[in-house]
């Protein structure tokens, strides 16, 4: 799976710094410190650390939101550029499903939104194309036209997955996707997301603290330290013993 | 649609009834304010039309003031001027601020910096020597009125949105449009704007009552509307030099002006109640 | 074990506006004094109306249909308020989900941690606690208001409120829920030493089998308003004797092989309209005959632990001693 040519996402050596401060008074915190990764099409990875490894910095850095200070982050080969976006090339799913949608709009409008702003597809088609996702995600077509409000959390998750999808992008960032879910609920979107991307064969990041979650639906898993990756291996030896101390710390919390 | 909103206006009533007393209150304010001159109260202009200073009678409710002129009928119109005024002054305070306190909260950087500064500057400025420096340079009057509340409304207007802005620009749907390539306008028209607009209206009915205290401040020193028509500041600048030979001159405009900001603060509390998520846990 | 709290046959409903939807279906619990009890529950369980209800903190439309409530020895239902705000005041602390709403807003972090200790604290004593809550600058936290702090260090200043008269009983809702999910382990270290600290007994409701398992000495297991299983934590754990445990476990991560399908537990919880009179999980449940329909499931002694299900030894027998965890 990983075989692939040309990798759809690539981190050459990218470093974030973040500055804090005034202009005369700025202060450097460095965040990320040389990450060098490529993602295949199909295949996720599993980024694990604790709080401030700096894990969610590298997801926003993949998603365009950080510029990164050092090194070069591409997208199928081209550094990234805003334009891209607009295209529906990339999506993220993130952790608290009472605010992954607009509370004021009704949940097809979000979910129609990126297509909207892609502009290739009229109304009705926009409206099929979201029909067709919902059902795909398990939900009732006629929750395009509820509010989040009356959604559980779990329904909400799908929606937010749904939007991620709707354009078909080449990439997705999941960071802490399923960690405010029920136990149930999360095994449902785990699996769901791993059906999807058979389907779709998008590639991805999969941000969690939750190293049990991350080994079942990753390919490979980084591990995060302090702004560095020090271990990176396919997702099985997670389940067995992975090589660096603090992995085995991780994992030590799932035994 | 329009049933469900009646519906929910309704539900919000019951469990609220100093809010309802409140809406009422400034419901029947706003009518006589408005519709005032097509009730048969007499011409609030028609000099000498009783004796001077007259007391409260049958044919003056109210009594007359100093030119014999019915108080009643300037009163009411008093009223339309005060809310006319407030109104103005409030809109253009809504609209600037929000568009001013979103563009603080959602861009950042040097925009921020720049708006928050004025706003600080606005806020520690005074509004009454602003009012004189006001009326100094455009002259004593509605105008400067108007310009005068919406300066020194604003600022808090735009602290106030600008923070809610802060919060909701953090939210994840927010986060998921700017990746899916949405323009600046469309996450602060589309994603920005319906969310913070319930602390906007908020803050809009503290924004009006304090509107009217200014207003009737600025035009009890004369520095508002001028006379023959008349404000509820004016009035009680009038009244004020008559207080102890016609107290009612005074009694009357005040009480209006408090049921006024009382009904309008009673609603605001009951709007944030409303949309507050703490509501209901009573702790007893 | 003398009780902290004693839980009796407590039934409570929340009058709706399609009629009373039913949240504790008859709870019999008694919490023993310094021992960290975990209750885990899908959204929806009733888990959250058990904690509130012991501080009779239920929302408006909440009514209590029979059973009682007992918290030293006095009764939480029957009591007059002044009683139970003493109760609330001295002996119980309570950790909600979102700690933001739990801090009044207009009011800085020093005053709030005062007016929740004895007496009247000087500045010195305000600041030991929120070190003690492991706020590392507590000078500047005692002077911020909460919009100021991160979820994290709001959280700790929860912590430090609940602490702050030596209870004798600590209550968690979903501590970590709406925290950054990275910093949830923390937060959790700081609550179970607090709680070593102070020697109360812990509560801590969550739908995380796992960190319940991993952190408490006994843990409930509830669906649909009852306890479904109870017990040590490592032999619910380990040999889960209720058909729902059993599906809890099978669905979270962390037990599969490797290349293994996680297994979601098909359905969702019921909406009790009125106490059930059969077993609430039985049309979720793979092992659900004609009598789980009929019949309520009281509940008796399975193993170490307290079972209520009709078949809990024919399912345990049929799946050997426990299902291995998979590492």
């Amino acid at each position: 799976m990983t075989d692939v040519a040309a990798p759809v996402i690539a981190f050459r050596g990218v470093g974030v710094t973040y500055r804090k401060g005034p202009v005369w008074n700025r202060t450097e915190v460095p965040a990320v410190g040389a990450v060098d990764l490529e993602i295949a099409a199909g295949e996720t990875l599993g980024l694990v650390g604790e709080s401030g490894s700096g894990k969610t910095t590298l997801g926003r850095v993949a998603l365009g939101l950080i510029r990164p200070s050092r090194g070069e982050f591409l997208i199928e080969g081209r550094p990234f550029d805003p334009a891209i976006r607009r295209e529906g090339a990339l999506s993220v799913v993130l952790q608290h499903p009472e605010w992954a949608l607009n509370p004021r709009l009704r949940c097809g409008v979000s979910v129609a939104e990126p297509l909207t702003i892609r502009g290739d597809l009229d109304r009705q088609a926009r409206r099929q194309r979201v029909a067709s996702m919902l059902e795909r995600v398990g939900l009732d077509p006629g929750f395009a036209e509820r509010y989040p409000g009356d959604l559980s959390g779990g329904q909400r998750q799908r929606m937010a997955i749904a939007r991620a999808l709707i354009t078909e992008p080449r990439f997705i960032v999941f960071d802490e996707a399923v960690s405010a879910l029920d136990v149930s609920v999360q095994a449902q979107i785990l699996n769901l997301i791993r059906e999807l991307q058979a389907e779709h064969r998008f590639a991805a990041i999969f941000i969690s603290h939750d190293l049990a979650a991350t080994r079942y639906i990753s390919h490979r898993i980084a591990v995060m330290l302090k702004g560095d990756i020090v271990e990176v291996a396919p997702a099985r030896t997670f389940y067995d013993m992975p090589a660096h101390d603090y992995s085995r710390a991780l994992y030590a919390t799932i035994r | 649609m329009i049933a469900l909103a009646s519906a929910r206006l309704g539900r919000f009533f019951r469990r609220d009834s100093l809010g309802l007393l409140g809406a009422v209150l400034l419901l029947v304010l706003l009518i006589l304010g408005i519709f005032g001159d097509l009730l048969p109260l007499g011409d609030p202009n028609a000099i000498g039309a009783g004796p001077r200073l007259g007391a409260p009678s049958l044919a003056f409710p109210l009594g007359t003031d100093d030119l014999g002129r019915s108080y009643l009928p300037r009163v009411v119109e008093g009223i339309g001027v005060t809310f006319l005024l407030s109104a103005i002054a409030v809109i253009i305070t809504a609209v600037i601020g929000t568009l001013l306190g979103m563009a603080a909260g959602y861009l950042h950087g040097a925009t921020d910096h720049l708006i928050a500064r004025i706003a600080d500057i606005l806020f520690a400025f005074p509004a009454l020597l602003f009012g004189l420096l006001a009326a100094a340079v455009i002259g004593p009057g509605s105008i400067a009125a108007i310009v005068v509340i919406s300066t020194a409304t604003i600022p808090l207007f735009i602290r106030v949105v600008r923070s809610v802005t802060l919060s909701v620009a953090e939210r994840e749907f927010v986060v998921a449009a700017v990746v899916s390539g949405a323009s600046t306008w469309r996450v602060m028209l589309v994603h920005l704007l319906p969310n913070i607009l319930g602390a906007a209206i908020i803050q809009l009915t503290y924004a009006l009552s304090v509107s009217m205290i200014i207003e009737s401040a600025l035009s009890f020193l004369g520095l508002g509307v001028q006379p023959p028509a008349a404000s509820l500041g004016s009035l009680l600048r009038l009244g004020s030099v008559y207080l102890t030979i016609a107290p009612w001159l005074v009694l009357a405009p005040g009480l209006v002006l408090a049921a006024a900001i009382m009904s309008i603060n009673l609603l605001g509390d009951a709007i944030r109640d409303a949309l507050d998520p703490l509501r209901g846990r009573s702790l007893k | 074990m003398t009780a902290a709290v004693d839980i009796r046959d407590f039934v409570v409903a929340y009058e709706t506006g399609g009629g009373a939807v039913f949240a504790l279906d008859g709870i019999d619990l008694a919490i023993g004094a310094g021992e960290t009890l975990g209750i885990v529950g899908e959204s929806g369980s009733g888990k959250s109306t058990l904690g509130m209800a012991i501080g009779r903190l239920l929302a408006p439309n909440a009514r209590i249909d029979a059973g009682d409530i007992l918290v030293a020895g006095c009764s939480v239902t029957t009591s007059d308020d002044e009683t139970v705000r003493r109760l609330r005041r001295e002996r119980l602390g309570f950790v909600f989900q979102n700690p933001m709403s739990a801090l009044d807003p207009t009011m800085r972090i020093g005053r709030q941690v005062a007016l929740a200790m004895e007496g009247t604290p000087d500045t010195a004593a305000v600041e030991r606690l929120l070190v003690r809550a492991g706020l590392d600058e507590p000078g500047r936290v005692a002077r911020s208001f909460p919009h100021e702090l991160s979820g994290g260090m709001a959280q700790r200043v929860v912590i430090a409120l609940a602490i702050a008269r030596n209870p004798q009983i600590l209550i968690a809702d979903e501590p970590t829920a709406s925290l950054d999910a990275s910093i949830r382990d923390r937060i959790l270290d700081l609550l179970f030493a607090m709680r070593a600290e102070t020697g109360a007994s812990l509560v801590i409701l969550s739908h995380d089998l796992r960190m319940i398992v991993h952190r408490c000495e006994r843990v409930i297991v509830m669906y649909g308003g009852r306890i479904v299983e109870m017990g040590e934590s490592q032999a619910v754990f380990g040999s889960p004797a209720h058909p729902y445990t059993r599906a809890l476990i099978r669905a979270a991560a962390g037990n599969e092989a490797p290349g293994e399908q996680l297994d979601p537990i098909p359905g969702v919880p019921p909406v009790l309209r009125a106490p059930s009179a059969d077993c609430a999980f039985a049309p979720r449940c793979a092992h659900a005959a004609e009598r789980c329909r009929r019949e309520r499931p009281a509940e008796r002694a399975v193993g170490g632990s307290r079972v209520a299900c009709h078949f809990a030894e024919e399912i345990m027998a049929a799946s050997g001693t426990a299902r291995e965890v998979a590492e």
